[in-house]
């Protein structure tokens, strides 16, 4: 085994990274959520007269980026912007507010781990909901981004934790999609496809869940189809059944006139809002990365590594496999009714290989065996995508440049192989409770 | 009768651009182990290659410069556009698959598609979004026999596809370099002790695989002289189908299945509607693979996603 | 009663005999070494006790209860334990996961406790963790509970890989060389390690081994087995002095000088 020694650099000479970092090192995620709370805040309150002060005609949508790259003219104006509307307020709380957050942090944490994490989530939710309320685009791209993470993770409990290449994603996201938008246009909705609303329309918001799970149910059914003749044999037998899978599923709902074949099916009602979104992406990591960390989804890995000694190991590794590819297509067509309401229009060419070439990327880019990495890999490829937009063309050079460098440097991703662990996250991070932890 | 006749013909021939295309997947399946793809899009490349030196050499020709005969030029066209394509295709090894040779392969996988997308949005940048059509380089002379039309374009796209495929055959159980690969098929270590590197096998190997391709598209846009920067995700990923179908190892067995699949497709559309041709020709491959997991001529084999 | 009976077993591997008509009974608590050449089909003879291979004839008795035929895990979980010659441990696992994968078959609350974390999931992974620690301390690695196993030694390897075996609590332990490509002071702590499996944990063990001078000190008792048959069973005292296993270790020449 390699000895780590310690590294301790000469004082004043420390690395610059660090030098940045350090006055953080005790600020807990309380303190940089009321930060961010603050920056929001002061976007509201501000943001408009000062955009107009720095020259900038509305209020940049996306951190100023999108400004940058399609006027380079307005650079300076944007980064100010960014600079006094988020980063200042932001590491001024988070610097100030580090001793009395670390308190509070503890006191919740008293109150229970569960408590405190969804104390966490819920000022979360505050600030992205005040965020995105600045602009319609705004909202859009939090909810694809929130739908993109909920796919990258179901994708990745397949490619990654199993280790099996999976291509139908985008079919079991085509099937949820579909089964969701019959659910709710057959019974909400006076629709030319499905004819009259056999359910007052009222019903409709809350009833919503059961169109999702009955979607998700029914990309779960397709999953076992797969699953079936798939998991019998070994190698990259999946691959090529679940792209046949793919692209059966697509020609069958093109050919499909009741779900109006190629034209899709359009105007479902508008249930997907964002606290809606947000709802079942945060309970779908949380059930997701449930499922991983206990022994039953460790299993995973185990099968992965090497299927002979899990089954020695008294794994039942064909039911463990073909439960979790069920599972995650359950996800998948969550995610699909979801975005199905949020587009309110869907067709077969939606769930191509084109969604798949996305998903994947996500998946890879984000890092194999991770739900950081999910989240990571998914929030950033789609803001990328949303800032790069004013590059045109170029942004489709950009991000499978971007991949191909992550790959060669990190194949297995940015941030492969990390445990997610919610109570860990809402710690508090004062020295002393830590016991003079580095 | 002559209908069924009609029908195997296109068959042969659309099934020929299948074949040629899920060969260079094959390939590089078999001997690499590896998932290239961007191979439909160094078919569509191939396309575009083809169509530049022939416009070109058309061009040349039609300024008085020297003028070549139709047939002259399509010779040049295929070879000139094999060759580059080919290079094309050794690029593409060594940015994106020799940096990933002990890498987890499915991120080599990754790596295939993103360039595959490069390739597309590259060429829409070079070319436009709009379609471009491919010179008339012979004159088209039809033959009835009994009812049943051929041309000569037919005759000589299948006939072309074939040879190629002969000679694919002969230099992989004939030549030295086709015993490196077959030997880096089964197993990596073996291959430096016969005096090769293996990245000159699967340089090779890719090579090969594109300059088929660029066969693949000039032969395409013989019959089909319409070319658009999407067409390689069409053939590709059909393509790609067919050539695991044919099963690993199995070079042959993967142009075999290539004309399956055209068969598949033509006689589909002819006995249903053609909005019904994916559906239909999936589902058979769907339906064989349930039966025969390891293809046609494949070998049980039982390697996993290394990670 | 024995506590594993294997009676009259075969395997053919398409034409070839891999093993032909073996019988072993192994008595609960005891040593059981299983030698033979290479090639002899040792290992053959454990994936088919385990369930990895279906034998072409014969039967295989656990515990009074017939397991021909039962898929591996299944058998694994009424508790016959086994290691590899080539390890399998899972790289990019850590040793405690190693350990408590083990308790797979004993998990209770199902995927509906696995998906939304019930505290009935949380008291069962408590106590397979507590009882994979203990285990590990008595491997003398508690201290490595968090590490990849890929940056381990070989010997601690060994030793990750043993303890997850005894994981499953089995009632049978098959060791497949597990000395193989140790060091001299490897081995005697290896040897150590076995006595101390029997003892402490009362496991009965199937030892396949190379070296015979091991199974000689160790086991109570020793099969032979050349080209898929057993050729002899006894004490080793008894098999120490039998010709034919002289014979087929030393060559003819052996027995008659």
């Amino acid at each position: 085994m390699r000895a780590i020694s310690p590294i301790t650099p000469p004082a004043g000479k420390r690395p610059l990274r660090c030098r940045i970092f350090d006055p953080f090192r005790e600020t807990p995620l309380l303190a940089w959520l009321f930060g961010a709370g603050l920056a929001v805040l002061l976007e509201h309150l501000l943001g408009e007269s000062f955009a107009a002060l720095v020259g900038l005609a509305k209020v940049p949508v996306l951190f100023g980026l999108m400004i940058i790259l399609s006027k380079p003219l307005l650079f300076p104006g944007a980064l100010l912007y960014v600079a006094v509307i988020y980063l200042l307020p932001l590491v001024t709380v988070a610097l100030l507010l580090a001793r009395p957050a670390n308190t509070a942090a503890a006191a919740l944490l008293r109150l229970g781990p569960a408590v405190s994490v969804l104390f966490h989530l819920a000022l979360f939710y505050a600030v992205l909901h005040f965020w995105a309320e600045i602009s319609g685009y705004r909202e859009m791209t939090v909810k694809f981004t929130l739908i993109a993470v909920l796919l990258t993770l179901s994708l990745n409990l397949i490619n990654g934790y199993m280790g099996e290449f999976s291509c139908s994603h985008p079919g079991f996201m085509a099937l949820g999609a579909y089964g969701a938008s019959i659910f709710s246009l057959s019974l909400f909705v006076n629709d030319p496809l499905f004819g009259k609303a056999l359910l007052p329309a009222f019903l409709g918001p809350w009833l919503f869940p059961l169109g999702l799970v009955g979607g998700g149910l029914l990309a779960a059914l397709g999953a076992l189809l797969i699953a079936i003749p798939s998991f019998k044999t070994r190698g990259d037998y999946l691959a090529i059944i679940s792209l046949a899978f793919l692209f059966i599923v697509k020609s069958l709902l093109e050919n499909l006139p009741f779900v109006g074949g190629p034209r899709g099916m359009g105007s479902q009602p508008d249930y997907a809002s964002l606290p809606v979104v947000f709802a079942w992406t945060a309970m779908g990591v949380w059930i997701m990365n449930n499922y991983v960390r206990s022994t039953l989804g460790r299993s995973l890995n185990a099968i992965r590594d090497d299927e002979a000694a899990a089954e020695a190991m008294s794994v039942n590794t064909r039911h463990t496999k073909m439960t979790a590819f069920m599972f995650a297509a359950f996800w998948a067509g969550v995610a699909g009714g979801l975005f199905a309401h949020m587009m309110r229009f869907i067709n077969p060419a939606t769930f191509g290989v084109q969604r798949l070439a996305e998903m994947l990327a996500m998946v890879y880019f984000g890092g194999l065996n991770s739900v950081y990495g999910s989240i990571v890999g998914a929030v950033s490829l789609n803001l990328l995508g949303e800032v790069l937009r004013p590059l045109e063309l170029f942004k489709w050079i950009f991000i499978p440049l971007l991949l191909i460098l992550v790959m060669i440097f990190r194949p297995t991703g940015l941030l492969a192989f990390r445990d997610f662990d919610a109570v860990r996250l809402v710690q508090p991070r004062s020295r002393d409770r830590q016991g003079g932890a580095p | 009768m002559t209908y069924f006749l009609q029908n195997v013909v296109n068959a042969l021939q659309w099934g020929s651009f299948y074949a040629l295309i899920a060969l260079g997947y094959s390939m590089v399946y078999s001997i690499l182990m590896l998932f290239n793809f961007a191979h439909g899009d160094i078919f569509m490349v191939g396309a575009y290659i083809g169509f530049g030196v022939a416009t070109l050499l058309v061009a040349l020709s039609a300024g008085g410069a020297v003028v070549l005969p139709g047939w002259l030029i399509l010779v040049l066209t295929l070879l000139i556009s094999m060759f580059l394509t080919a290079l094309l295709g050794m690029l593409v090894e060594r940015v994106g698959y020799r940096p990933l040779r002990d890498a987890p392969r499915a991120s080599a996988a990754i790596t295939g598609l993103m360039i595959g997308i490069i390739l597309e949005t590259g060429n829409l940048w070079l070319v436009g979004a709009r379609r471009v059509s491919f010179p008339s380089l012979i004159p088209t002379a039809t033959y009835d026999l009994g009812g049943v039309i051929l041309t000569n374009k037919k005759i000589m796209i299948v006939l072309v596809a074939l040879a190629f495929m002969l000679a694919l055959h002969f230099f992989v159980r004939r030549s030295k370099w086709g015993m490196a690969m077959r030997a880096m098929a089964v197993d990596y270590v073996v291959v430096p002790l016969m005096g090769v590197s293996i990245n000159a096998v699967a340089r090779l190997t890719f090579a090969i695989g594109s300059a088929l391709a660029a066969v693949a598209g000039i032969l395409f846009s013989i019959a089909y002289p319409v070319l658009d920067p999407y067409m390689g995700i069409v053939f590709g990923w059909k393509a790609f189908v067919a050539a695991i179908l044919g099963g690993r190892g199995s070079i042959m067995g993967a142009a075999l299945a290539g004309f399956l699949l055209g068969f598949i497709e033509i006689f589909v559309a002819m006995a249903f509607p053609s909005t019904l041709r994916d559906l239909i020709a999936y589902s058979i491959i769907m339906i064989i693979l349930v039966f025969r997991p390891h293809g046609f001529f494949g070998e049980p084999y039982s390697t996993k996603l290394r990670l | 009663m024995s506590l594993l009976r294997v009676e009259g077993m075969s395997h053919f591997f398409g034409g070839l005999r891999a093993v032909h008509d073996v019988s072993l009974a192994i008595e609960p608590g005891r040593l059981h070494g299983l030698i033979g050449p290479n090639g002899a089909g040792k290992t053959t003879i454990f994936n088919l006790i385990t369930g990895v291979y279906i034998p072409t004839g014969g039967r295989v008795l656990f515990g009074g209860e017939e397991i021909t035929g039962l898929p591996p895990h299944r058998i694994a979980a009424r508790g016959l334990g086994r290691t590899f010659q080539d390890l399998k441990l899972w790289r990019h696992m850590t040793v405690l996961d190693h350990v408590r994968m083990a308790r797979y078959a004993t998990i209770g609350y199902g995927l509906f406790g696995a998906f939304f974390s019930t505290p009935r999931r949380k008291r069962e992974e408590e106590e397979i963790e507590a009882q994979a620690r203990r285990l590990l301390a008595m491997f003398d690695i508690e201290g490595l509970a968090g590490q990849l196993v890929t940056n381990l030694p070989y010997g601690v390897q060994r030793r990750v890989e043993m303890a997850r075996a005894l994981a499953l609590e089995p009632k049978l332990l098959l060791l497949d060389e597990p000395t193989v490509g140790m060091t001299p002071e490897e081995l005697n702590q290896m040897m150590e390690l076995i006595r101390r499996i029997n003892d402490e944990f009362g496991v009965a063990i199937l030892l396949i081994e190379h070296r015979l001078k091991m199974v000689m000190e160790l086991c109570d008792r020793v099969s032979v087995l050349v080209f898929g048959e057993v050729i002899a069973e006894g004490s080793p005292a008894e098999i120490r002095g039998d010709p034919r296993v002289i014979e087929a270790y030393l060559g003819r020449d052996a027995v008659a000088a």
